[in-house]
């Protein structure tokens, strides 16, 4: 080999198009396809496989003159306005206590307080209610002590109160992150100057992170558009209707399934959360840049609270007590127990009847393998492709950076339950892919859509960590961009990757409104089973096939734990 | 080995030009720093040579061989261009030895096991890296950290090898044995290279020539000792040694003579540019060791107050003022009388611009 030949490495078998094209493309067809679809569908008059179908505005006239869709529309937003109030409140001073005071027990507090974010919300719903409703078991002892029982499960002002504090670990986790970028100096200072702990977090701290709370507001005022579990649970013995809860009914309204109905209430929701989404976004960014301008090596000191650190304790411990172990404890209990009520001796009615009852329902049994198939083989799966499109547009300078950014936000818009009836009508639409409709490949789509923009943020973020020179590196010594991807940013992530695994799998197998559509023969998951039992009224197995959920996700966190996995993206 | 011909690159990113229509010529052997202060383009001028930049005017040949012509699109990828980059990080790859480090370009280039042994052997050896092939690069210090990062450069005999702030991780003492004998392993290897730095010390060190950037353009090009000695720009001036510059306005102006008014004294100073006139304004710019005690009255000599003395080791510091003008100079020993001095500004050493 000539010495010249050394100079210039051999010109690349295959180019990034390759990558590049087919990723890019297929992310495009599978989150446009189904907003695309559904806006088709609200403009008929029938379903749009039909013959008749023609052009209508019949479905929104019909929607927009029905009270019933206001009335969910007000309590939709009644709900979200009032769950971010609570939860902005109590998930600031939490994040304050954990991050800037020597409360005692950090460490597993930090663990509690992500516990009710892997929690599926419909177990939490279903735990609130056999443990604090009407013959709830916390209801009774209560009712023993004081005679009554003062509050009401099924009331909206309860179902606000158990939403915000369901949702003050997403506040939490933002502030913290906050609250991290700050060095103590600025509390110190407060402190020299005489203020008290508390006046330095309302004063200096919490001030100092308006970007991080701000974005964590509209995020949860967002997720209060979405929710699904807990008003279907506790909205429903009082008829209380939300527009994701609204869109559920719809679908026997009319004896015949009203697909441009619900086609044309999905799009009312997007046209109200597509602003929320864009609203994020922009906030994320300026609580990025807010933090980033701290520079690094950030000296955190702990404010001493002194004796008043045990109060700071009673106040977490309180809130883990009503948001976790409440429920989870009530459902946990309920799943061991014939039945409960006045005067029951509970050590009298222990039975592990339930558990041997799940085995006895084959689709139930084939409802937990499933979820464990989508979280541990569909988790894999996502993860790679979420990898293939973030690699695809890592590095890349070109406007089609923004718009793979935008098409992975897009599928925010949609509530998963919304999500998961849009993939449905796709199976049902697009010939080839029927026979797949019964399928879990059907489930593990809508999951992976519904996920795209948090399994993106996920792999970005991990991608983001390589120092850039190391690929440049690669690059001038001769490595073609898909080499340097091989070789370099591959390996480099690996362990990224890992954590990203396992994080989708949580988020998988705690789901469930996305595949309530989907539910069907072949298809079942332990949350869409959850959502139908529950409308059977079958407690028991309810219970037993929460416990079951949420052992699994136990798991899952047990193994993130012990791998030092961070829980949050 | 062919010359490294850049022409006319000009760089815009996100509107803001940071590269002006730069030139320059290295030829094999030579050593030519990019010096300037932060902002000034030099890292993008690397960059762009590198192709990690992507110019909109200008061309860069080495030898008959285009890497860029914007003007008839052509743009070589980086990994075609052949070249080696030192990284001011370093870039060792983590999940990779020492020796895979510097194997990796050769197995890009489907060299045949033997020959890939060999080489980097050989490479290894040259930089006294022997003994340490199969560490991963957290195992290493600093200074063998970049060594690696420079074997990995030129293992493949790149035309030119470029080095970004490739001494600015090193620790001052490291980096002065560094200086010297990456000078000599340049020179060994007789490759063109070009080396970013901010360090004006460093860059008359290190290199052959030395492109003074500014503002996106070259202020001013030529040897180290012609920059240091004859800057022709107040930038150039400034940036190179340590000065004291001294405002003031100009008082008459002749062949080769500029009298510098700075409030109630003259002083006669050599004229560096066309643009000065009478009765303007002007900068008169002198190097602190030019600047002496003077023992009587006489021409250039100015009474001054000592602030202070500052021992610096192997000489004295001294800060002195009149009226709203300060002005450093050194001494071998601390003045002894009085705290009015007589300072002298040698007329040939004092630049007007």
């Amino acid at each position: 080999m000539a010495a010249a030949d050394w100079t210039t490495a051999p010109s690349a078998g295959l180019g990034v198009a390759f990558l590049r094209v087919p990723a890019i493309g297929i992310a495009m067809v599978l989150v446009l396809c189904p907003i695309l679809l559904v806006v088709y569908q609200s403009f008929l008059s029938d379903p749009f496989f039909t013959p008749s179908a023609q052009f209508t505005l019949d479905a929104y006239r019909f929607v927009l003159e029905d009270p019933d869709f206001w009335r969910a529309l007000w309590t939709t937003l009644a709900l979200a306005a009032g769950m971010t109030v609570i939860a902005v409140c109590i998930g600031t001073v939490l994040a304050f206590i954990m991050v800037r005071t020597d409360v005692p027990g950090r460490s597993f507090l930090e663990i509690l307080l992500l516990v009710p974010i892997f929690t599926s919300a419909v177990v939490l719903a279903f735990g609130y209610v056999v443990a604090a409703g009407p013959v709830g078991i916390v209801s009774t002892w209560v009712k023993d002590v004081i005679g009554v029982v003062p509050w009401d499960i099924y009331s909206l002002p309860s179902l606000i109160v158990i939403a915000g504090l369901t949702h003050v670990p997403h506040v939490y986790l933002y502030t913290a992150a906050g609250l991290r970028g700050i060095g103590s100096d600025v509390e110190e200072a407060a402190r020299i100057a005489g203020a008290s702990p508390f006046r330095v977090a309302l004063a200096v701290s919490l001030p100092m992170v308006r970007p991080s709370i701000a974005f964590a507001s509209v995020l949860v005022f967002f997720l209060g558009f979405e929710l699904f579990g807990l008003p279907l649970v506790l909205g429903d013995p009082a008829q209380r209707l939300v527009l994701t809860t609204y869109l559920y009914k719809l679908t026997n309204i009319l004896g015949t399934p009203s697909y441009q109905l619900m086609a044309a209430v999905v799009v009312v929701i997007i046209l109200i959360a597509a602003p929320l989404v864009a609203l994020q976004r922009r906030l994320l960014r300026d609580a990025g840049r807010y933090v980033s301008m701290r520079g690094k090596g950030v000296r955190i000191e702990p404010l001493r609270l002194g004796a008043s650190r045990w109060l700071a304790l009673g106040v977490i411990l309180l809130w883990a007590l009503v948001t976790v172990v409440v429920p989870i404890g009530g459902i946990l209990l309920r799943s061991f127990v014939v039945s409960w009520g006045e005067g029951v001796h509970l050590l009298d009615v222990l039975t592990l009847q339930h558990y041997r009852e799940l085995l006895d329902y084959p689709n139930i049994v084939r409802g937990i393998l499933n979820t464990l198939g989508v979280g541990v083989i569909g988790g894999a799966a996502a993860v790679a492709c979420y990898t293939a499109l973030a690699l695809a547009v890592h590095r890349w300078q070109s406007k089609w950076v923004r718009v793979v950014d935008y098409l992975a936000l897009a599928p925010r818009a949609m509530p998963g339950i919304v999500a998961g009836l849009a993939i449905l009508w796709i199976f049902l639409f697009v010939k080839p892919l029927t026979p797949l409709r019964q399928t879990m490949f059907s489930v593990w789509l809508a999951y992976a859509v519904v996920w795209l923009a948090y399994g993106m943020r996920l792999v970005q973020g991990t991608l983001l960590q390589i120092g850039p020179e190391l690929e440049e590196a690669a690059r001038t010594t001769g490595a073609s961009d898909l080499r340097v991807k091989r070789d370099v940013t591959l390996p480099l992530v690996r362990n990224g990757m890992l954590a990203a695994w396992l994080l989708i799998f949580l988020i998988f197998v705690r789901e469930y409104s996305t595949g309530v559509y989907l539910l069907g023969p072949g298809t079942e998951v332990i949350g869409s089973l959850l959502v139908s039992l529950w409308g059977t009224g079958a407690v028991d197995l309810v219970s037993a096939l929460s416990v079951v959920n949420v052992a699994l996700i136990g798991l899952g966190l047990a193994v993130a734990l012990r791998l030092g996995i961070r829980l949050h993206a | 080995m062919p010359d490294l011909v850049v022409e006319n690159v000009a760089v815009r990113l996100g509107g803001v030009e940071i590269l002006k229509s730069v030139s320059f010529r290295a030829v094999p052997g030579e050593i030519i720093a990019l010096l300037g202060p932060s902002g000034s383009g030099k890292t993008t001028l690397l960059r762009c040579v590198a192709g990690l930049e992507r110019p909109y005017q200008g061309r860069i040949t080495i030898g008959d061989r285009t890497l860029l012509d914007a003007g008839r699109g052509i743009e070589l990828a980086a990994e075609q261009r052949g070249l080696g980059l030192v990284f001011q990080s370093y870039a060792l790859w983590p999940h990779r030895t020492v020796f895979e480090n510097v194997a990796y370009a050769l197995r890009l280039r489907r060299g045949s096991a033997a020959e890939i042994e060999r080489r980097v052997t050989e490479a290894l050896a040259r930089l006294g890296l022997s003994h340490l092939a199969q560490r991963f690069p957290h195992q290493l210090s600093g200074g063998q950290q970049q060594r690696v990062a420079i074997a990995r450069a030129f293992v493949y005999e790149p035309p030119v090898i470029l080095l970004d702030e490739p001494l600015s991780n090193l620790d001052a003492k490291l980096r002065d044995e560094a200086r010297a004998w990456l000078r000599t392993l340049i020179r060994d290897l007789g490759l063109a290279a070009l080396c970013v730095t901010h360090d004006q010390v460093e860059a008359m060190a290190l290199a052959d020539r030395v492109l003074l950037l500014n503002g996106g353009v070259v202020e001013q090009e030529g040897q180290p000792k012609a920059l240091y000695t004859d800057p022709r720009t107040l930038f150039a001036a400034e940036f190179m040694g340590i000065n004291n510059r001294l405002d003031g306005m100009i008082e008459s102006l002749a062949e080769g003579h500029a009298r510098l008014r700075i409030e109630d004294v003259t002083l006669e100073g050599e004229p560096r540019h066309d643009g000065l006139a009478t009765g303007g304004p002007a900068v008169g710019v002198i190097r602190v060791e030019h600047v002496r005690l003077a023992d009587a009255p006489g021409p250039n000599r100015v009474a001054m107050q000592l602030e202070t003395a500052m021992y610096l080791g192997e000489r004295y510091e001294l800060a002195l003022r009149r009226g709203n003008w300060h002005v450093r100079a050194y001494a071998a020993e601390p003045p002894l009388h009085g705290p009015e001095l007589l300072i002298e500004f040698p007329r040939e050493a004092l630049w007007v611009f």
